[in-house]
């Protein structure tokens, strides 16, 4: 009876004993700035990440050649103080700062910025921004080993030693590739198809220091043939790359196409700087542990706790440190957009970046003080199948789009006051003439309707709308069915796909309708246009026109900027003349910021520096005096 | 897993084919797949279940050793609440039976045990935090953020375990030696806490086991509402993300979890039942 007692007491006190440590062991103290963001990131790396969550993190700890500058995202000096751009828009040459600094004291030089970029071409770093380098001279064909051809400088890099940090490069052996052999097997199973996607299979002849070697890469445990040698990778010579170090502090880049938006791209952090002797020490992903990491930014990362919080304290290296106000910044990855609004609502957080979208609808009936929508770089739309009839008829696809209300589609399925849209190309880029497909004409789309061989809607097969799991896109798309119902006499269904199996759908073309947003990367209409390329991976609709594939090419190499734009607008054109997509409404920013926070403006790519941002605390709720972010959107 | 359309690495731009394989070939996904049991199968059980294909700077076990002492600490408050609250709620049922507490208390162990817990949450949120604001909407860190969600979490097992005590000690007062103690002289209090309960715990200990569990699958939405960084929420996140070594990794801490919690429950009946013996 005494041991049952005692062993009851002692499940009792240490239970509760764990409980008080888990939970006392993890207090931090509370930070100046915290605002929820959005999602768990999935790295830190540069390099490596791809979401507007990972980038609000990794804009604050790393910086490169250049800055987004908070009110109009304009390229602002960053680890370069100034640079030259050449007449045909081809050489850019940048001075660095003497007083850029890494958080561990050493100088950021032009030598860290030609080996960030090579890292992020070179194929064993997986990166899925690795195309932001292809603008490079060569940049492409150093990623892509596919594109290597006989007499190309070619650098091979031997396998690692065991127990070396992944990160590390073998040793190099500089040559000439006289062939590439494609291996048996390969071209037995693949030749049919024309499908490179394994050039790893063959076998390379390189000449070396005047003598032949024949090279594959493979593992030390892989098995070769007799004369073979095993190397880790075969790439393009990479002085080849348009890219070379002057000096310490000088850099030069050339282009392949004068682009007019390359500066906006080094202020995107795939193209930042890492640090070379941190990232081969540690290996990664180790190096981006809080006690390893270095890095340049206005902030260091302190503590990085999972699905919880990352904890963002000033930078005493940086070299503009006196100009960042914010001392400890946290950013919560709250997955649930109700809870972050909760903490949001009780003061636990200043900056709510998603809030519901039910929610907003409600808030949005009054005016508040915290609530700004602003039109957004980001397009829905959707996608037709052109090769599925009888969506291949461009009177059909015309058809769908003008019987679809878009008005009714903004006020009613949305309602957080987003903007129909007629053309994909959203409005506010500069210099560029908007494209508009016909309007909503329910009349004339019968017409166009009963001319492609479907009266009345009769005869015309069901289709299906695809779209992924939201309960904002089922609005979306329930309500277009009807709409479709309504104006055209035609049955539509949905379908909904949680979002790897939509993905997959649309990649492989299973779909008749299928919704789809699209992010501009930069402010320029080519991160739209040049989507729809014949054969482009995120074309996903069949559309295949030599003449839309030239307009953008052209563009690509042309000088002059205005011709450059009509160009542009002509391919628009097109697109919205055959309609392979059907475009639908332009996002609205829905950040929710309160007005003590001072430093955020509206910005059409969404992006708020946390450098910029500091907190008055002589501003209360409900202060009338509007803060930069109320600011009415022009 | 594999059958499961989409992979760890899809995302919402396409990548050339030639960088497609590449990170096919990173993640084996280009290997048949006993080959991939078989690779993951002896790396488990050297102890390392790999690195997260989402969560890309962490290892399974770094996202475990993280997760696991926060779900714990969720899981234990919770038990003890759902013990205590069930407990009490069960004894007074019992000892005041047919009375109107008696049924009250029921009614509301009925009632809990049938409405989820993310509606109890939803509730809770909604009369805790801003109709009388006393405590915090959403987080980890302090012992007041810990309180919201152990309640909504623990009360449906409160509800079942006031049932179970119920029974079980209305069961016990019946017997001969609970007469002998009244008989004896003994107050009813006395004889309730000292002679019947512990007869009546058996089958609370018992549940425990099954309780255990579905605490452990029930954080998942309660760490989802109260933005808790626990297992639960890794683990649903895994499983939409196509994260496969985590999910795997989670699971097998579970299944190790809940075979070890009933195998104590099983050994805590030999040491409380002097009618058991421990072989």
């Amino acid at each position: 009876m005494f041991g049952r007692t005692v062993f009851l007491i002692v499940m009792v006190v240490t239970g509760l004993a764990a409980v008080a440590w888990a939970v006392y062991g993890s207090r931090l103290a509370p930070a100046d700035f915290s605002f929820t963001n959005e999602t768990e990131i999935a790295t830190v790396d540069p390099a490596l990440a791809t979401g507007q969550p990972e980038m609000r993190i990794i804009q604050s700890l790393f910086e490169g050649l250049g800055r987004q500058s908070p009110k109009d995202t304009h390229f602002a000096p960053g680890a370069a103080e100034k640079w030259e751009i050449s007449e045909d828009g081809r050489v850019y040459t940048f001075h660095l700062r003497h007083d850029a600094r890494w958080s561990n004291g050493e100088p950021v030089t032009a030598r860290d910025f030609s080996y960030s970029i090579r890292r992020l071409l070179d194929p064993l770093t997986y990166s899925r921004y690795a195309y932001e380098g292809w603008y490079l001279v060569n940049g492409k064909k150093y990623t892509l080993a596919s594109e290597l051809a006989a007499g190309d400088p070619v650098e091979i890099e031997m396998n690692l030693a065991a127990g070396v940090p992944n990160t590390v490069r073998g040793e190099l052996l500089l040559g000439k590739l006289v062939r590439r052999e494609a291996s048996a097997a390969k071209s037995n199973a693949t030749a049919a198809k024309g499908d490179d996607a394994e050039p790893k299979q063959d076998i390379f002849v390189v000449e070396i220091d005047g003598k032949e070697r024949r090279f594959k890469v493979a593992e030390a445990t892989d098995r070769v043939p007799k004369d073979v040698e095993r190397c880790r990778q075969v790439l393009l010579d990479f002085r080849e790359v348009g890219l070379k170090v002057i000096d310490d502090y000088t850099l030069e880049l050339r282009l392949t196409n004068p682009t007019p938006y390359f500066l906006d791209l080094l202020a995107y952090y795939p193209l930042a700087p890492v640090n070379q002797a941190c990232v081969e020490k540690y290996g990664s992903p180790d190096w981006l542990r809080p006690e390893h990491i270095v890095t340049n930014g206005p902030f260091r990362m302190v503590a990085r706790r999972l699905r919880d919080r990352v904890r963002l304290v000033r930078s005493d290296t940086y070299w503009d440190r006196e100009n960042v106000k914010l001392n400890v910044v946290d950013a919560l990855s709250v997955d649930d957009r109700t809870t972050a609004f909760n903490l949001y609502m009780t003061r636990m957080v200043d900056w709510d970046t998603v809030p519901p979208a039910e929610v907003l609808r409600e808030l949005l009936k009054e005016p508040r003080n915290d609530l700004n929508p602003a039109p957004q770089l980001t397009t829905y739309y959707f996608l037709l199948n052109t090769t599925r009839p009888p969506l291949d008829d461009k009177r059909v696809r015309q058809a769908l789009s003008m019987a679809i209300d878009r008005e009714e589609v903004t006020r009613v399925a949305t309602g957080a006051g987003e903007i129909p849209a007629y053309s994909l190309v959203p409005p506010s880029m500069p210099g560029y003439h908007k494209q508009e497909c016909k309007p909503f004409d329910p009349a004339a789309a019968r017409k166009l309707l009963a001319e492609a061989g479907f009266p009345e809607g009769q005869g015309f097969p069901r289709i299906e709308i695809l779209y992924n799991t939201d309960q904002a896109h089922q609005a979306i798309a329930e309500l277009i069915r009807k709409q479709w119902q309504n104006n055209l006499g035609i049955t539509a269904t949905l379908r909904n796909e949680e979002w790897g199996s939509y993905q997959d759908s649309i990649q492989q073309l299973k779909f008749t309708v299928a919704r789809r947003a699209w992010v501009g990367d930069y402010m320029d209409p080519n991160t739209y246009a040049d989507m729809f390329v014949t054969g482009g991976e995120n074309n996903n609709t069949g559309f295949a026109n030599p003449e839309y594939d030239k307009l953008i090419s052209d563009a690509a190499t042309e000088v002059d900027k205005t011709k450059r734009m009509e160009l542009l607008e002509k391919s628009e054109r097109m697109l919205m003349d055959e309609q392979p997509i059907i475009p639908v409404y332009f996002y609205v920013s829905r950040n929710m910021v309160r007005p003590w926070v001072r430093g955020f403006y509206n910005t059409l790519q969404d992006v708020h520096p946390i450098r910029d941002i500091w907190i008055d605390r002589s501003v209360k709720q409900d202060d009338p005096r509007p803060n930069e972010y109320m600011e009415p959107v022009k | 897993m594999l059958a499961v359309p989409g992979g760890p690495y899809s995302a919402e731009r396409n990548l050339p084919p030639e960088l497609e394989a590449n990170f096919k070939h990173r993640y084996r996904t280009d290997l048949p797949w006993y080959e991939q049991y078989t690779f993951d199968l002896s790396r488990d059980l050297t102890g390392d279940l790999g690195m997260s294909s989402r969560l890309q700077d962490f290892s399974v076990n770094q996202v475990i050793k993280e997760g696991l002492p926060i779900s714990a600490s969720l899981g234990i408050f919770a038990l003890f609440f759902a013990i205590v609250l069930g407990l009490s709620a069960g004894i007074v049922s019992a000892l005041y039976r047919g009375s109107i507490a008696d049924f009250s208390l029921m009614s509301l162990a009925t009632v809990g045990i049938a409405i989820p817990s993310f509606v109890v949450a939803g509730l809770a949120i909604m009369l805790f935090v801003f109709v009388i604001p006393i405590f915090p909407a959403a987080g980890w860190g302090t012992l007041r953020q810990l309180v919201l969600p152990s309640l909504c979490l623990g009360l449906a097992y409160a509800a079942e375990i006031a049932r179970i005590t119920r029974t079980g000690m209305l069961d016990a007062l019946s017997q001969d030696y609970v007469r002998t103690a009244r008989a004896k002289g003994l107050s009813e209090f006395m004889v309730a806490i000292r002679h019947a309960l512990p007869t009546a715990l058996l089958p609370v200990v018992s549940y425990l086991g099954p309780a255990v569990a579905g605490i452990l699958t029930g954080s998942v939405v309660i760490e989802k509402i109260f933005a808790i960084p626990g297992l639960g929420w890794h683990f649903v996140q895994a499983a939409l993300q196509r994260d496969l070594t985590l999910a795997m990794g989670l699971v097998l801490l579970y299944t190790v979890l809940l075979y070890t919690m009933n195998f104590i429950v099983d050994l805590s009946y030999g040491i409380l039942d002097p009618r058991v013996e421990l072989k």
